[in-house]
């Protein structure tokens, strides 16, 4: 038990990668994209059947909640584990891209991708504006701000006509055919697709962070708030910063979740999931993209897989929950723990 | 007569009914090795936090290089050019030495979040310029074979000499170290002793705050004495030892009555 506790896959992970050539990385990468690309064909082949999900189709499962999920839980995680500020209402975020999509589609007809931006921006906007009051004060009453931002958002969302109350907005439209792949009914795959690209890329930008300068003022500001500033980091700042990225990521979810879905109500929005994303980030090993992916891929998937024994289903999900974070409090994958850091990279 | 780097003009802090500073006028000239000294809970750590911006003063002003300190917040007074370490080591224990002076270097940049992101020209300039910078100031502390090693896991001594590198890896005009020597045994006095020295040479300005007397007598070219929350000494160290006030408050009792 120890020794399972112990063991560190992330850092073993790292050593091996450390101690690979760039083309060996570049072809490896490629490969584990290709064959997670390949995932929604898995219940047609074999050996892998078994993943077939029973209630909702395989691929469907995939965008919503397994994929959407992954990407929220990165965006939580720039907030959670890189500065380490707690956010209970990041649903939020979700939401108002979710209903910027709905709204400009079906009132302006707007395109997915047209308004894409737009849901992003007014994320991000909303961050600045719930952070920079909230930001200036620690730990409990941020969790408990956001908080009660999660649910302004939705209670707003259910009592305006324009957001269709608690209804919602029906009759959204599927983004239009983009280099050459169509997004309707027919190709579940190709959503997929399109959220395995915005993974990678907010994986990508993670990446970029964590080994510069915005990354260390992140990681300082959680270890130790008073030194980071009187080291010289804006903390205001950089807090707000990892506040409006993660923001951002769930306004881009949203959208693209509402192009979707192609309805959308209050009800999706609710507190719950925000701390289900939450679950899948501490999970999967705060602070760490893979545990993170790992974490929000196992708690998204594990409960439409076993939907067939209904209600008994959230009892095994909070059972395999309890028992995972007895044996690895730290996650699946946790945060950093090795000593070497090999730089060639990093620069 | 030398230029006055940062000056104390009447400074009184009261924490409920502490007063732990009380109208202290000090100064610290540019180029020396000030020493700070006084019996537990005098008021030296205070100092520190005041001039820092942890605490803002009930009343007075703190002056540096000319301008007032007052209303700045805490980044921007490291920014304007003072540093420090800690009584009790604070340093950001999971992450590298390295990345701990990294952090301090970062200061000074002009990249921030979005040009880190597409990773421009200057910002990586930036990046390797200061991580050669930090790899500099571990060489200087003698720490650099420490580099990639986690801060909590340095031996105790690393840990106050990384303390010292990373204040300096924000290029102050003053440093302020609080302690540095406690817990080192004679012989890491000796070359700490020699450390400062080094630091005053490379055109830093040092304020020290130390109980080890040999030490201070030593290195410093000035010393000031508190004693509860009041300065009561401030001259040449030959001078300050022989103080009948300074040793009645270290002490405890007058000096001719002993
Ligand atoms: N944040 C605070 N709240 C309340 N009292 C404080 C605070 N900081 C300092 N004090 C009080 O101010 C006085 C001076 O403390 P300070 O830490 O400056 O002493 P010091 O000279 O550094 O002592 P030492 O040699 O033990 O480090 C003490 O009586 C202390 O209890
Ligand atoms: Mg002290």
């Amino acid at each position: 038990m120890s020794k399972l506790s112990n063991f560190n896959l992330r850092d073993t992970g790292a050593a091996i990668w450390a101690g690979w050539s760039r083309p060996v990385r570049t072809v490896f990468v490629i490969a584990v994209v290709v064959i997670i690309g390949l995932v929604p064909f898995a219940p047609k082949w074999g050996p892998t059947s078994f993943l077939n999900t029973p209630i909702t189709s395989f691929e469907n499962v995939l965008v919503y909640p397994v994929g959407m999920f992954v990407l929220m839980a990165l965006g939580l995680n720039i907030v959670v584990g890189k500065s380490g500020l707690l956010d209970l209402g990041y649903i939020a975020f979700f939401a108002i891209g979710a209903y910027t999509q709905a709204i400009m589609s079906t009132l302006h007809g707007w395109n997915t991708w047209e308004i894409l931006p737009f849901g992003i921006m007014f994320a991000m906007l909303s961050g600045v504006l719930l952070g920079l009051p909230a930001l200036r004060l620690r730990g409990d009453y941020l969790a408990i701000i956001t908080l009660g931002f999660g649910e302004i958002v939705r209670i707003v969302a259910l009592n305006l006509s324009v957001t269709g109350g608690p209804n919602g907005i029906a009759g959204i439209p599927n983004p239009p055919t983009i280099f050459g792949f169509e997004f309707n009914l027919l190709f579940p795959e190709h959503f997929f697709w399109l959220v395995l690209s915005m993974i990678l890329l907010v994986i990508w930008m993670i990446r970029r962070f964590t080994v510069r300068r915005p990354g260390r003022a992140w990681e300082a500001i959680r270890q130790d708030e008073d030194v980071a500033a009187l080291m010289g980091v804006n903390t205001l700042i950089y807090k707000l910063w990892s506040f409006v990225i993660g923001a951002a990521v769930a306004g881009a979810a949203g959208v693209i979740y509402a192009s979707k879905v192609m309805v959308i109500s209050p009800d999706m929005f609710k507190f719950d999931v925000s701390i289900l994303i939450l679950a899948c980030v501490v999970f999967g090993g705060i602070g760490n993209i893979w545990g993170v992916v790992l974490g929000a891929s196992i708690l998204a998937y594990l409960p439409e897989r076993i939907r067939f024994i209904s209600d008994a289903r959230q009892v095994i999900f909070g059972l395999v929950l309890i028992i995972m974070m007895n044996l690895r409090p730290d996650g699946l994958l946790p945060r950093k723990k090795r000593e070497k850091i090999q730089e060639k990279r990093t620069m | 007569m030398s230029k006055k780097l940062l000056e104390l003009k009447n400074v009184t802090i009261t924490f409920g009914g502490v007063t732990a500073l009380n109208a202290v006028d000090f100064h610290v000239n540019e180029g020396e090795i000030c020493a700070l000294i006084g019996p537990n809970g005098a008021g030296k750590t205070t100092v520190f936090n005041v001039v820092t911006g942890v605490y803002p003063v009930t009343s007075g002003d703190i002056i540096f290089q000319g301008t007032n300190l007052k209303g700045l917040k805490r980044h921007q007074v490291t920014k304007s050019g003072l540093a420090r370490t800690f009584q009790n080591v604070r340093l950001f224990g999971d992450m590298t030495a390295l990345e701990n002076v990294l952090t301090a270097t970062d200061v000074h940049k002009k990249t921030g979040l979005v040009r880190a992101l597409f990773g421009t020209p200057l910002n990586r300039r930036e990046e390797r310029e200061s991580k050669a910078r930090a790899h500099e100031l571990l060489e200087f502390m003698g720490i650099d074979h420490r580099a990639d090693q986690m801060a909590k896991n340095l031996p105790y001594g690393d840990q106050r000499r990384l303390e010292i590198a990373r204040a300096l890896g924000t290029e102050p005009k003053l440093v302020l170290l609080d302690e540095p020597a406690a817990g080192f045994n004679p012989a890491e006095k000796v070359a700490l002793a020699e450390t400062i020295k080094k630091i005053r040479d490379r055109g830093y300005t040092v304020l020290l705050i130390e109980h080890d007397m040999s030490l201070i007598m030593g290195i410093s070219d000035r010393v000031a004495v508190l004693d509860f929350g009041q300065k009561i000494a401030d001259d040449l160290p030959s001078v300050v030892q022989n103080d009948p006030r300074v040793i009645e408050a270290y002490l405890g009792v007058p000096a001719d009555a002993s």
